[in-house]
């Protein structure tokens, strides 16, 4: 462990604990509330935006914030005047960011791959400063406090949006509400695997939580724990292989959801229920 | 906004009675529960209208039921009613609210059964949660589920005869159980009207004499509104006031329970 006595690893242990707390705390609104595409649409959203911070030398998190928020607003209210399904209008977003934050890092070839750029597509746990851990730390206590206050709702619109809105809940407040905080979770986080595997982190604890808890009260809480622990356990792979920290968290976190699909007991019963 | 919220408070909110002050006025100044004028309502992508130049009025304490063919408008009817479909012509006022200026605030007083509601069976939820949720509106923003509410959950399941079912998953339940659950989410939140979508298509024989029981006691005791859309209604025929039939999207019929069966069958 004198890996910890370094101040980057102890960033680096940390920034994994809170990343884990909060993806796979808003992962479950995302999962059950069904607005994956537009998690994933925001994460690349976010990489735009930290690519043009980078290349105009502005903060990459203030503009990646910024790009995650312009995504996540204009994929409901687009879908709504145009009469289109959002999934349809996720999919035109997707690869138009992707696009422009190739078109900002190539529009300043003197920047090329340098270790900022690549901190934005792989990420970069080395970068993490002190800052860093405060906002998330900050951001961690306040998204706590919010789904505290708002559980009930977000409890309810989880089961079914429909039924929700029929007991006159505001569901589309709700839903916006966590549109907007996992925007701010995914560019907080790009910092730990990077803009193009971020939402790995979003959805896979949340889902693998899920294959196997018939609790929705124990899935809100087991899924950040196992977000910490492939966080944790992906840091470790790398140090241990020298690989990238993002990529190997990613592949033990997919690792893990691949084992959960295999041995969850839910599946095998509706695999039971459709053959009957 | 606030006015919104504080509508929707409970005996557990301290603004409960300046809320149900402004209800109480709101429904005092007609005995019309529902009243729909001239309401056409069109699905997304769809050209021709679901429902057609709808009139209807229930009255308080009314019990009605609707009846129609398949696809002949009777779910739109309620799903409009109570604003969960916005894309309408016409004018629509549920105690004396427009609901298209008003739907959450009339939301928090209409209980509603969908249609052939089934759970996946992983689903994370007890069936003491589903039937404690229908009284999250009613509760309000930022405000937590007291003992009061919790007590008033547990009766209705009682009342069912499925509190033993509270702590079990709701996706292991079977499909008439599920059925009750969702029933007893409606009667949680102590509806003022109550819209029934097929509540008894799932439910065993001994059920389907328990719950329209149960829904003509409450009628009784608490002065509710109920319309109801079943082919079964045999088990509500001594004590509805009135029968509605749907044909195309229009209202064809508006009798006495036995004149608009009889109607209905004639037609077929």
């Amino acid at each position: 462990m004198i890996w910890l006595e370094l101040d980057i690893m102890r960033r680096a242990v940390l920034g994994c604990v809170l990343t884990g707390i909060l993806t796979g705390l808003m992962g479950v609104f995302v999962v059950r509330m069904r607005i994956s595409a537009i998690g994933y649409s925001m994460s690349h959203g976010a990489f735009a935006g930290a690519a043009l911070g980078v290349a105009t030398s502005m903060n990459p998190l203030v503009t990646a914030m910024l790009f995650a928020s312009i995504t996540a607003f204009l994929i409901g209210p687009i879908a709504d005047k145009a009469r289109l399904h959002a999934d349809t209008v996720t999919s035109i977003i997707f690869p138009l960011n992707m696009a422009l934050a190739f078109v900002f890092l190539t529009l300043t070839p003197e920047i090329g791959l340098t270790s900022q750029v690549a901190s934005v597509l792989w990420g970069s746990i080395i970068s993490m400063t002190n800052n860093d851990v405060v906002y998330m730390v900050t951001l961690c206590a306040a998204t706590l406090v919010i789904i505290h206050f708002v559980w009930k709702e977000l409890f309810a619109i989880m089961f079914n949006r429909k039924l929700a809105e029929a007991d006159g809940i505001n569901t589309r407040a709700f839903v916006y509400l966590v549109i907007f905080l996992s925007g701010v979770v995914i560019t907080f986080s790009i910092k730990l695997v990077g803009g193009l595997l971020i939402y790995a982190l979003l959805f896979n604890p949340a889902s693998s939580t899920l294959q196997f808890l018939e609790d929705m009260r124990k899935v809100i809480v087991v899924s950040p724990l196992l977000g910490v622990g492939t966080n944790l356990s992906g840091l470790l792979v790398s140090l241990f292989l020298d690989l990238p920290v993002g990529s190997c968290i990613v592949l033990v976190s997919t690792l893990v959801f691949a084992v959960s699909v295999l041995v969850s007991p839910k599946r095998r019963r509706k695999i039971e229920n459709e053959r009957r | 906004m606030i006015k919104r919220i504080n509508i929707c408070f409970t005996s557990s909110g301290s603004t409960f009675n300046e809320a149900s002050k402004v209800k109480d006025a709101v429904t005092a100044q007609e005995s019309a529960i529902v009243r729909i004028e001239d309401v056409s309502t069109v699905y997304e992508g769809e050209r021709r209208p679901a429902i057609r130049d709808v009139n209807l009025t229930i009255e308080r304490n009314e019990l009605v039921y609707v009846l129609g063919p398949n696809a002949s408008g009777k779910t739109t009817l309620l799903e409009t009613i109570n604003g969960l479909l916005p894309a309408y012509r016409g004018r629509i006022f549920v105690f004396g609210l427009n609901v298209r200026n008003h739907g959450r605030r009339v939301r928090c007083e209409v209980g509603y059964v969908p249609q052939d509601f089934m759970v996946e069976p992983g689903e994370p939820y007890t069936a003491f949660d589903i039937v404690m949720m229908g009284r999250y509106g009613k509760i309000g923003v930022l405000q937590r589920p007291n003992e009061a509410d919790h007590e008033r959950a547990m009766e209705v399941m009682r009342l069912l005869e499925i509190e033993d079912l509270a702590p079990r998953p709701i996706g292991k339940l079977s499909g008439g159980q599920q059925q009750k659950v969702m029933i007893a989410r409606a009667l949680a939140k102590e509806p003022k009207l109550l819209l029934l979508d097929e509540p008894f298509s799932n439910l065993d024989p001994e059920s389907r004499e328990m719950v329209p029981r149960i829904i003509n006691q409450l009628h009784e005791e608490k002065g509710m509104t109920t319309l109801i859309v079943t082919h079964d209604i045999h088990n509500m025929m001594k004590t509805c006031h009135r029968g509605v039939v749907f044909r195309d999207g229009r209202v064809v019929v508006d009798e006495t329970p036995e004149k608009a069966l009889h109607k209905l069958e004639v037609m077929r």
